[in-house]
């Protein structure tokens, strides 16, 4: 049971991820791969705020502001000025390589390779069905449902959330329909960004300890999830965060702990090799 | 100065081991657009298998401390040979995905995981590997008759890695060099258009990943027995990440630029940092060079996406001399100034190998219920059409009313949902679209879809069917195999350029061409394919309006002369100048069929569409 209680909360963290690596693409069509690297910074600026005095939980923000702002940044600067030149798509993923390297090891040679935690205590622990779990567990499962309404209340009820629903269903049609897609594509990389600050946060607080290279394979996980869903699919992206972090989680407790992303892996893999739309989604027409 | 010759001596191994990897990866990248990011593991797979072929049994050595397979001790070389064929073989399951329908970015994402997974995998099971620890005392070639210490030894092992690495960009050029090489070339600009003119992507791709993966596994198998040992730590993702920078940095696609990017990169950064003082923490020189690396992929793509040593473009006219012709601007005013040669000239039946013309207007190619349906959307619902041999079909409708659709459907690009396709009586609704460009039906695309780095001489001999130089096998062959035919095929290639009056463009790259010129090029290569059926996605649009009709006389002599020609088409002049009969489509469905002047009486055709 206890590992059921782990895998909700990796559930809940990778869907936040998820969920925000997902609109990324969903809107620009770019698998941005810098994400794990965004996440790790936005944690460590967390870090920072939370070493001058200030509970984990308002240096949160510092982290969601953080990813926020360069998620932007980096779509502004890097990824849609290489799109605007109508290169092979490969080209702008190798792009997001070289900036998740730029982004994790500028991170290390600034910060060194030790590992750090935040400051703050568990809280006290509660039973809920048979789990145990501690009320910086609690609080990160609440987070995760706070999202993942919002974001159905966004895409769901709201003039924006539409027009990003548009625009990714398809750019031009919805340019031409009157809708500013360059300020909605903006305007994700804005929302999208500080969910992924938000999950490098929580990621880095129920880890523990942490260092400048925790999130490097975060993005298996993220792959795996998205692509279990449909890649674009936000609502997809919260059920496979959910299966997958539960199903590795559950599966350490039956086999070695050390392969227990192994599952995520497997998943993704053949994923991509039957269905490379997802289990809900749809082929696309072009 | 003894230390100085030792370090020669390593420098060349290195440098010939990251050379010989970058080649690899520069034939599967640079050339076949096959983006491997899971390349670092065909490298350590190469590498293991060299080291459990030479060691001794892993009970035996050294009271089993290191647990490992094999261990069946053969000598050199063996275990080079292993190596490569280990390389090689693990390419096989990742044919799976990069198969024929996945996009290349995510093929990509799906290479990269296997590798991080194999790496997990590795680390974490002792008995096969040695797990995480990794293999040491993997014994040198010969170290029982000489010294492997020896500095006349280690040059010897560096002049015997450089010949390798010479013979591997021998083996690499050959390839890339052959029609085949120009098939995958066209694979990596387009490779949905490659397919449709009859390439079969999967075992292109194959070739591709098995050669490139023996060419890793034998640098791999040079490296693990020159420092004796192998950890799995050393073959992270990250590494291929840096064989990537070498390429890009390099010139992806010229196998020179592979050379100079992996003396560049790895090889220059490793030895760089040697000689940098210790700075602050421990960290910061190895975090600064992954930082300099990823800063580099995004500036040379940004600033130099061609690389030092840019892909070189290849003269096939014969005309050395030939200045390049100066890039034109897309302008479809200049598009009215081209003119067509004479085509009548041309012996088309000879040159497209048409045949005897037989003009019986029997049916061709024709379709029962054909439907396809988007998630819940049917765009083509129940279409039942025939096509008659010999005749210029024209096919319009509304926009969306599944006229390209059921295009793609009939070539094979697109699946359909339900419904059958027969094309000279047989049932080809399974038939992929590659066969069924050998069989026959050739089709074009509505989008631009040339080669944008191959010439326009290439763009059309590479679709030229049957060459025997473009096979993987026949491509090794040299061109001594393949180079009379190939020039055969490209002197007819010229001289279908020189009836469409392109001639001064042969070989300037197609990317450069202006929208019209482009168009034309298509449809030459698509002749070229030597089509029974050719089927023609809106080849006017944006074609000026003097030169679709010059296009349009031209398509109805190549009917004249035996070919049948299927023409989605905007434009109802064209369809009224040379169409007959012509198929209306609307909301998915066959509207009405006729001449155009039968479908003008029709009050709902005319309601449908030809209203305005």
């Amino acid at each position: 049971m206890s590992s059921l209680g782990f895998g909700l909360i990796s559930a809940a963290v990778l869907a936040i991820a998820t969920v925000g690596f997902t609109m990324q693409f969903a809107v620009t069509n770019v698998l941005n791969l810098a994400y794990g690297s965004i996440m790790i910074n936005s944690a460590f600026v967390s870090y920072y705020v939370n070493q001058h005095g200030v509970t984990a939980w308002v240096a949160l923000v510092g982290g969601v502001l953080t990813g926020a702002i360069a998620s932007w940044l980096l779509n502004r600067f890097i990824y849609t000025p290489f799109q605007k030149r109508n290169l092979a798509p490969i080209t702008v993923v190798i792009v997001s390589l070289g900036v998740d390297l730029m982004g994790t090891f500028g991170l290390q040679a600034i910060v060194g390779g030790g590992y750090v935690s935040f400051t703050q205590n568990q809280g006290s622990e509660y039973h809920f069905a048979g789990l145990l779990l501690s009320s910086l567990q609690l609080i990160i499962i609440g987070l995760c449902a706070a999202v993942l309404v919002g974001v159905h209340g966004l895409l769901k009820y709201t003039r924006l959330g539409k027009a990003m629903r548009a625009t990714s269903a398809n750019r031009n049609l919805a340019r031409n329909s009157g809708i500013k897609t360059n300020y909605i594509i903006s305007t994700t990389w804005l929302i999208s960004g500080a969910l992924c600050g938000l999950a490098g946060t929580v990621f880095a607080m129920n880890a523990g300890v942490f260092e400048a290279t925790s999130a490097q394979l975060y993005i298996v996980l993220l792959l795996a999830a998205m692509f279990l869903g449909g890649p674009g699919e936000p609502y997809g992206a919260m059920f496979g965060a959910i299966t997958i972090g539960v199903a590795t989680e559950v599966s350490a407790a039956y086999i070695n702990p050390d392969y227990k992303d192994v599952i995520a892996f497997v998943v993704l893999i053949a994923m991509l090799m039957f269905r490379p739309f997802g289990i809900f989604g749809s082929e696309k027409t072009n | 100065m003894p230390s100085y010759g030792y370090y020669v001596a390593i420098i060349l191994v290195y440098a010939s081991v990251d050379a010989m990897a970058c080649l690899g990866l520069n034939l599967e990248f640079g050339v076949a657009g096959i983006s491997n990011f899971g390349y670092i593991i065909f490298q350590s797979a190469g590498a293991y298998a060299a080291a459990v072929l030479s060691m001794p049994s892993a009970a035996s050595s050294n009271g089993g401390f290191q647990k490992y397979v094999l261990g069946w001790h053969l000598p050199w070389p063996f275990p080079w040979i292993g190596a490569a064929i280990a390389g090689g073989l693990l390419a096989v399951p990742f044919v799976f995905i990069v198969g024929k329908r996945l996009r290349g970015d995510f093929a990509a994402v799906g290479l990269l995981v296997s590798a991080v997974l194999l790496n997990v995998l590795v680390k974490n099971y002792v008995p096969f590997l040695n797990g995480d620890a990794g293999i040491s005392l993997v014994p040198a070639p010969f170290q029982s008759h000489f010294n492997p210490q020896n500095l006349s030894y280690q040059f010897a092992y560096g002049a015997v890695a450089i010949i390798l690495t010479v013979g591997v960009y021998f083996v690499v050029k050959l390839v890339t060099e052959s029609p085949y090489g120009r098939s995958l070339r066209a694979m990596r600009d387009n490779d949905i258009v490659a397919d449709s003119l009859g390439k079969d992507l999967r075992k292109q791709r194959t070739s591709i990943l098995i050669l490139g993966g023996m060419i890793a596994g034998l640098s791999g198998a040079i490296l693990v027995q020159f420092i004796t040992l192998w950890a799995p730590g050393a073959w992270g993702y990250a590494e291929t990440i840096v064989l990537f920078a070498a390429i890009i940095i390099g010139g992806a696609g010229n196998h020179k630029g592979a050379v100079l990017g992996a003396i560049l990169v790895p090889v220059g950064f490793e030895e760089i940092t040697r000689y940098l003082p210790p700075l602050g923490n421990p960290e910061l020189v190895p975090a600064l060079e992954w930082v300099s690396i990823g800063l580099l992929i995004v500036l040379f793509l940004w600033f130099r996406p061609d690389g030092i040593l840019p892909e070189r473009r290849r003269i096939l006219s014969g005309d050395k001399n030939a200045p390049a012709p100066a890039p034109t601007v897309a302008d479809d005013e200049s598009d009215a100034l081209i003119k067509i040669g004479d085509l009548q000239k041309l012996n088309f039946r000879e040159l497209l190998r048409l045949g005897e013309p037989v003009n019986d207007h029997r049916v061709i190619l024709s379709t029962n219920a054909l439907t396809k349906t988007f998630n819940t959307v049917t765009v083509v619902s129940d279409v039942t059409i025939a096509i008659h041999q010999g005749r210029l079909t024209g096919m319009i409708g509304p926009n969306g009313a599944g006229k390209s659709t059921t295009l793609a459907m009939l070539a094979g690009t697109l699946a359909s949902s339900s419904g059958q396709i027969f094309y000279e009586g047989k049932d080809i609704t399974s038939m992929p679209s590659d066969k069924r460009a050998l069989a026959g039906i050739v089709r074009t695309f509505q989008l631009a879809s040339e080669f944008k780095k191959l010439t326009v001489l290439e763009n059309l001999v590479c679709a030229i069917p049957n060459q025997s130089g473009d096979t993987f096998f026949g491509s090794l062959r040299g061109k001594r195999y393949w180079g009379t035919e190939d020039r055969d095929n490209i002197e007819r290639a010229k001289e279908v350029l020189e009836g469409f009056g392109l001639t001064q463009y042969a070989d300037a790259y197609a990317g450069g061409l202006s929208g019209g010129q482009r168009r034309l090029v298509e449809i030459m290569r698509a002749l070229l394919a030597e089509p029974k059926v050719l089927l023609l996605d809106e080849p006017m649009a944006g074609v000026h309006p003097n030169l679709a009709h010059k296009i349009g006389d031209q398509l109805t002599k190549l009917c004249e002369g035996g070919m049948t020609i299927v023409m989605v088409e905007h434009e109802l002049s064209i369809m009224d100048a040379f169409c007959d009969p012509v198929i209306v489509l609307a909301e998915g469905q066959v509207l009405a069929q006729g001449t155009m002047s039968e479908l003008r009486q029709r009050e709902e055709v005319v309601e449908a569409y030809l209203v305005g």
